[in-house]
């Protein structure tokens, strides 16, 4: 069963250039580490980290379909930071793998424990694009 | 350079795409087949999936322990993934060509939704460490 781990984050979420190094370095090899297991365990499918918030833009389709780009969004809308499709046995393990991102250490080293939306990702295509 | 596009919708957006015509879902479809052909065609398609219905989303955090707390409550505004695309194009103008045909998708009688996707530069050197 494939599921979609999404971490996201509020524009706010840039205040992560503010930690120091130290606390930067922690939070990624956490993440390297729980990537890895991930891995080997064959449940890893793929992983994209996004760039910040503000090189987002919103694309629309004009009159004669051209984009008409845009980079103003709602003060509260959550931007999607990185996301994991897995592959795993259950969706249970799908939640302890989430559990796990969740607790990646923050400053000072104390788990974020940060939301992570989960979703199924169906394994085939709709049927409607049969 | 690697884009996301995200197509992300309400769930009352999505009770509004399920009262659509089998022959407006259809064309919809085929739409997005087409794009993906040419995409796939292009060697600009990297990736590309459905997801599940925001009904099936799970909030989960860790607890105290690192034991999974699972929730599935989200406010009445938020805005769930419905899909994406995984785009390796030529600049970021090509992205936004490619999401403007997303969004051009027909919807009710074969009328362009104009649906807005989001873009997104993937950043390739952390491809395989989202959190950092």
């Amino acid at each position: 069963m494939k599921y979609i781990l999404m971490m996201n984050t509020m524009k706010a979420g840039e205040g992560v250039l503010r930690w120091p190094k130290k606390d930067l370095q922690a939070h990624g090899a956490y993440m390297r580490r729980l990537n890895k297991e991930l891995q080997e365990s064959g449940e890893w499918v793929f992983a994209e980290g996004l760039s910040f918030p503000d090189q987002a833009k919103l694309v629309r389709a004009g009159k004669d379909g051209t984009p008409i780009t845009d980079g103003i969004f709602p003060e509260g809308k959550e931007f999607l930071a990185g996301f994991w499709i897995v592959n795993v046995a259950s969706p249970e393990r799908a939640y302890a793998i989430a559990a796990r991102a969740s607790a990646a250490p923050g400053p000072g080293g104390a788990p974020l424990n940060m939301p992570i939306e989960v979703r199924p990702v169906p394994s085939g295509p709709p049927p409607e694009m049969l | 350079m690697k884009y996301l596009l995200m197509m992300t919708g309400t769930k009352a957006g999505v009770d509004t795409y399920r009262a659509w015509s089998k022959s407006d879902v259809e064309r919809h479809f085929a739409h997005l087949t087409s794009l993906n052909k040419d995409l796939r065609e292009a060697g600009e398609l990297v990736a590309n999936e459905g997801l599940a219905s925001p009904e099936q989303a799970k909030v989960v955090r860790a607890g105290k322990d690192g034991v999974p707390i699972t929730d599935g409550v989200f406010p009445e505004a938020k805005e769930f993934l419905l899909g994406y695309w995984l785009v390796d194009v030529e600049s970021p103008e090509r992205a936004y060509e490619i999401a403007a045909r997303l969004s051009a998708g027909p919807g009710p009688g074969g009328v362009p939704t104009n649906m807005p996707i989001e873009v997104r530069q993937v950043m390739s050197a952390r491809t395989s460490e989202p959190g950092m």
